[in-house]
């Protein structure tokens, strides 16, 4: 009794079963079944409970529009997937999966409490019954929905699998391997011309997977499509199974996801789980066919009851009948169809009903002579059966009036509202769409891509019709790619079912309509009663019926209910469905998972991670890093037994104490070459360069134009033509970026070139009284006095036999080096440096304590201490700004009223009365008791522990803080409100007298 | 020699049926910028320099990749340098120009075999058959600004600065695995 198989039909493989678990319990498939079909073979129908009524539910379709049959699939640990589509995933030996949605079990669940309580549940439920209180909405409210709806479990395990990502260019890529798919890539296949042919299926074919009956030039369908195949890829056409177009972007861009190990028992070494395709082609050709619309009538979502043309899929393709005494429902002639082949494969249909008075005589005869009962003229009103449909109840429909109703008994009701076509990736195209009232539907009508629409896609129906539309696209393609491709011959097809129908609204009833649970959107239990309602509630716009309702908001994006939801919609507005609109379809075309978007980048690879040439001597000295934009550097050097604030103390100490050393090469670096080199930076800096002389160095200022710091460095002229610009580390592409910019589209005049050598150089910093002591032995070229070598001096020497550009800078107001040297020599001067450095007690130091020795001396770090608002007067660095010249970037921003108003936020020292650190970020008042809220006038942009001044300090932007020096302001925190003087931001050494050898 | 996290060493760094990536020997780079009659650098670098994008010249052992309308990339052996340098430096005076020593900026992969061009599929965006044999594009892989020296239909270099070398080797080390796992 629960074989549902049928000897000699589908394209299984019946001889190689597969095992595998629903629920825990064991079923069988055979070998090319997904686990819908292998269930259905052994009479399953109830696979799921449904979003909000808990339902009982069972796969109303055959392929990826399924809404209701939504699994749980495992395959060991961290590979757990929920929401799978049963109807999607293939079996094999092993595959565990799980029904969602119930508690305790799937035959027994008391969510279904939600199903007779339904009445509450109308359109717009949660907007009207969780208002009131507002402060119920986050403990009581939201977690009571979060729990009451939903779908399958997220995984909480880390996902094992790899998932990968590639681009691919091609001539034309062809979406959709059905007979339209097929004949266009076979017509588009000439000249060379490079074709994909795509497809979201196990296997190439489509339609002509589920119509076995057909003959085309005079050979079984199946047997034409092997040959077809073949001569594809004989033709040298890329042909993908399992690969779904998920989305078509700007200028042919189309994202494809393929699976490539889902279907298979054991997982291959290096093989991704999924790879996304990224392909630009130059022609498109949509070949998405059409997806079956529901009948709209109470008890249409019973398990058992489902479309017509999928059952005719799972007796065809996977040899299984999804019942022995089906009964169908159609306004389609498609259905009859469906009841001929369950008919002749042993089943016995109950009826055909139809809703329509009158349908052509070869249905008819087809009826007739196959002993199938008619029922013309006829709606249906109820089904019943609890887990599996059992009766389905039918009236007379006589001059728009319900006649008594019959029950029909049945195990399976097969349901066809007709056809939409697929029109989701040429939406995605921004294409226009006209409304066809024959036919009740969108059709395709333009796009600003290379793009054509084929076959059932745009309305067409049968397969002579489409392949004939298939091959004249393909062609039409081919010769805007420059081709002249043969005319072919028309295909003759025998056995073609073609047909119409006519589309439905709900069905007439006579029960009370108000009463009816009538699905329009399974996945998110939406009814036709809910969209009428939302109309009478004031919803006028189809996008507003849709939220208020969620229908077509599940995760099968409204692949069935759209259109019904529009046509009930537009009936109870009176209107026309264009005038309604219909909501757009926006990728991707079915769920993908995450994996697949982020391809590669995960884990070690999820970002790029920059490292220095000395950063390996940090990692095995300990260093703890930190991550400055893409770059890690050392942090600080923490010996063994001290945390963050003890180690940086004492590299702090050590540094001012004898020498410090510190690697610098993650500054931004940039040669700036040419006869114009002095007169380009006098543009793009705010300082003047005319007058430093080579071998000399200037701190440079860069502001956007709106008058705003952007960024700063230490910048010296090797030569009249030849700057080494440093720049922040965070900025140093920006900077580059910015300076191109000017270069290219202002300046175009100006004869200077830019290369960036921040990877040229390793860039070594000494910072120390005993810095140059330990330096000068090793240069050559330059004696490290205050007479020969001054502050703010550079040159071109030999520092330890090697090539180097020495700077004489100090960014810790103490006698300072850098040393620049070729990139992959970095390490070896450092450890050159380190190893007599030890007389001195080097002590190497990180990116904190360079911040603390900075801050002591009041100089700012861009980004840190300015946020994008800060001039360089409100940094008291007025004196970097040229006076006397025309013009730089920023000079007119910052002539702007607000700019050169009093009160602006400006830079100043804070030290606390109580010697305590203030946070970093924490808000400044002038009087901590006004009334809450305060008034907040600043912010604490820098705040460290100094040994040097002390006590703690802190960096402050504070309003007219340049003339409040001395005052007291107040920082309040959540425990108590700390008051700190403001002072000079200049806490060490302000004459600058350690700067001198 | 310490091995080093931070830099690569020279030699084979993946192989499989599919493809062969390794880290090539440390070479001359220059990045030469310059405008108009350039003949004079020509001669200073006994080189013909290519004008059109991505067009390639050598000369022994200096070779030019055109990288925009004033741009070309130099590799030349090491010791070769600071010669073309002074050369250069000698005309400057006639022809103004730009030319930096990037020799310690950069790092170059050869990967070849025969699905070579299919592995940069996994991270450049533009199709790797436009790129003709004997030229160069400068061009983005995984995200990272590169330079792809096409030396033959299935034999490439790949310049990419330090500090991004050890990222994009991991996605060729990794597609070089992938690709030989499939079945094709």
């Amino acid at each position: 009794m629960s074989n549902y198989r049928v000897s000699g039909r589908g394209r299984v493989d019946t001889a190689r079963p597969i095992s595998f678990t629903f629920d825990g319990k064991t079923y069988r498939g055979a070998k090319g079944d997904t686990v819908a079909s292998a269930l259905l073979a052994n009479g399953v129908h109830l696979m799921g409970r449904s979003f909000k009524y808990h339902r009982p539910r069972g796969a109303v379709a055959a392929g990826s529009e399924e809404p209701n049959a939504l699994i749980g699939t495992r395959r060991g640990p961290g590979r757990f997937e929920p929401n799978t589509r049963a109807t999607v995933q293939e079996i094999w030996e092993g595959l565990e999966t799980t029904s969602q949605n119930k508690f305790p079990s799937l035959k027994f669940d008391v969510g279904a409490v939600n199903d007779a309580a339904y009445m509450l549940f109308s359109a717009g439920f949660y907007y009207k019954t969780f208002m009131w209180p507002r402060s119920f909405w986050d403990k009581v409210y939201e977690p009571f929905i979060r729990a009451a709806a939903g779908l399958g479990v997220s995984p909480k395990e880390e996902d094992p699998d790899h998932y990968a990502s590639r681009y691919l260019h091609c001539d034309v890529l062809v979406v959709g391997a059905g007979p339209t798919g097929l004949a266009a890539a076979r017509a588009a296949a000439v000249g060379g011309l490079k074709v994909v042919l795509v497809d979201e299926n196990a296997e190439a074919g489509g339609t002509l997977l589920s119509e076995p009956q057909a003959r085309i030039d005079g050979r079984p369908a199946w047997d034409w499509l092997t040959a077809e195949l073949a001569a594809l890829k004989e033709l040298g056409v890329k042909i993908m199974t399992r690969t779904t177009a998920i989305g078509y972007y700007h200028q042919n861009m189309i994202g494809m996801v393929e699976k490539l190990t889902d279907h298979l028992p054991a997982l291959p070494a290096d093989t991704p789980r999924e790879r996304m395709w990224r392909v630009r082609a130059r022609q498109v050709v949509l070949a998405q066919g059409a997806l079956e619309k529901p009948l709209v009538f109470h008890g249409n979502d019973r398990p058992g009851v489902m479309l017509a043309g999928s059952a005719q899929t799972f007796l065809n393709r996977y040899g299984v009948l999804v019942g022995k005494k089906p009964v169908v429902i159609t306004s389609h002639d498609s259905a009859w169809y469906a009841a001929f082949d369950l008919q002749d494969a042993g089943a016995k249909v109950q009826a055909i009903v139809d809703i329509r008075g009158t349908v052509s005589e070869a249905l008819l005869s087809g009826a007739r002579s196959r002993g199938i009962t008619v029922k013309l003229s006829h709606t249906a009103t109820g089904t019943s059966g609890r887990l599996r449909v059992s009766s389905l109840r039918v009236n007379p429909v006589t001059n728009g009036a319900v006649g008594a109703g019959e029950e029909i008994s049945c195990d399976a009701v097969l349901m066809s509202g007709g056809w939409t076509p697929s029109l989701h990736l040429f939406s995605h195209t921004k294409g226009s769409l006209a409304w066809d009232d024959d036919r009740t539907t969108f059709l395709p009508k333009d796009t600003p891509e290379d793009c054509v629409i084929a076959g059932a896609s745009r309305g067409l129906w049968g397969i002579a019709a489409v392949l004939a539309d298939g091959a004249e696209k393909g062609r039409a393609v081919a010769e805007a790619l420059g081709q002249t491709p043969a005319p072919a011959a028309a295909q003759a097809v025998e056995g073609d079912r073609t047909g119409s129908g006519v589309s439905m609204t709900e069905l007439p009833t006579d029960r009370s309509p108000g009463k009816a649970k009538a699905f329009v959107d399974y996945q998110n239990d939406v009814t036709a009663k809910d969209l009428r309602l939302a109309v009478r509630e004031g919803m006028r716009s189809i996008e507003h019926v849709k939220r208020y309702t969620t229908n077509g908001m599940a995760t099968d994006q409204g692949k069935m209910s759209n259109i019904n939801g529009l046509n009930i919609a537009a009936d109870a507005l009176g209107k026309k469905q264009p005038q309604v609109g219909l909501t757009t379809f926006r990728p991707p075309y079915t769920p993908t998972t995450f994996g697949a978007f982020a391809g590669y980048h995960r884990g070690g690879h999820f970002e790029v991670t920059r490292k220095t040439q000395i950063d390996s001597w940090a990692e095995e000295h300990g260093a703890v890093f930190e991550p400055v934009s893409q770059w890690r550097r050392a942090w600080y050097f923490p010996k063994p037994g001290e945390d963050m604030d003890t180690a940086v103390r004492r590299e702090c100490v050590a540094t001012r104490k004898s020498v410090g050393i510190f690697d610098a090469s993650t500054l931004g670096k940039i040669e700036v070459v040419g006869p114009d080199a002095v007169e380009f930076m006098n543009r793009m800096y705010t300082n003047p360069w005319t007058k430093l002389a080579p071998g000399r160095c200037r701190y440079g200022l860069l502001l956007g134009d709106d008058g705003y710091i952007r960024d700063d460095g230490v910048i010296g002229r090797l030569s009249e033509d030849k700057f080494h610009v440093t720049t922040t580390t965070g900025g140093a592409a920006r900077v580059l970026n910015m300076m191109e910019d000017y270069l290219q589209t202002e300046w175009p005049d100006l004869n200077v070139w830019l290369t960036s050598t921040t990877e040229q150089w390793s860039t070594i910093a000494l910072n120390g009284p005993d810095a140059a002591k330990l330096l000068a032995p090793f240069v050559e070229g330059v004696e490290l006095t205050e007479d020969a070598f001054p502050h703010m001096s550079c040159v071109e020497c030999t520092v330890a036999g090697l090539p180097a550009r020495l700077f004489r800078v100090s960014f810790t107001g103490e006698i300072g080096f850098e040393i620049n040297v070729r990139a992959h020599e970095g390490r070896k001067l450092w450890e050159t440096l380190w190893e007599a450095g030890q007389q001195y007690g080097i002590t190497a130091y990180g990116t904190e304590t360079m911040h603390v020795l900075r801050a002591e001396k009041g100089y700012i770090i861009v980004g840190q201490d300015t946020d994008g608002t800060v001039t360089p007067y409100d940094c008291g660095m007025g004196w970097a700004v040229g006076k006397k010249k025309p013009d730089f970037v920023g000079m007119r921003g910052l002539a702007r009223p607000d700019l050169v108003a009093k009160g602006r936020k400006q830079f100043v020292g804070l030290l606390t009365e109580d010697k305590s650190r203030l946070e970093e970020g924490a808000q400044i008042v002038f009087d901590p008791k006004q009334a809450i809220p305060m008034k907040m006038v600043g912010h604490v942009t820098s705040s460290y522990l100094s040994d040097t001044v002390g006590q703690p300090i802190a960096l402050a932007v504070i309003e007219g803080g340049h003339e409040r020096m001395g005052e007291t302001v107040y920082i309040p925190m959540p425990d108590r409100i700390i008051a700190a003087k403001i002072t000079d931001p200049v806490f060490v050494d302000p004459e600058n007298t350690r700067l001198k050898i | 020699m310490t091995a080093h996290t931070s830099s690569l060493s020279s030699g084979v760094a993946a192989v499989s049926s599919a493809a062969r990536v390794s880290v090539e020997a440390p070479c001359g780079r220059l990045s030469l910028r310059a405008r108009g009659d350039l003949s004079a650098l020509e001669g200073a670098l006994g080189l013909a320099l290519p004008r059109k994008v991505g067009g390639r010249a050598a000369a022994g052992e200096l070779q030019a990749l055109c990288l925009g309308p004033d741009e070309w990339m130099l590799h030349a052996p090491l010791a070769a340098v600071s010669g073309l340098v002074e050369a250069c430096a000698g005309v400057y005076g006639a022809l103004p120009h730009s030319l930096v020593d990037v020799s310690g900026r950069e790092v170059s992969f050869q990967i070849s075999g025969p699905r070579a061009a299919e592995l940069l599929t996994l991270g450049c965006a533009r199709d790797i058959d436009t790129i003709a044999v004997g030229e160069g594009r400068r061009t983005l892989f995984d995200g990272s600004t590169v330079i792809l020296w096409r030396d033959a239909a299935d034999s490439f270099r790949m310049d990419v600065w330090n500090s991004f070398a050890s990222h994009l080797l991991h996605l060729l080390e990794v597609g070089v695995r992938e690709l030989a796992a499939e079945a094709l």
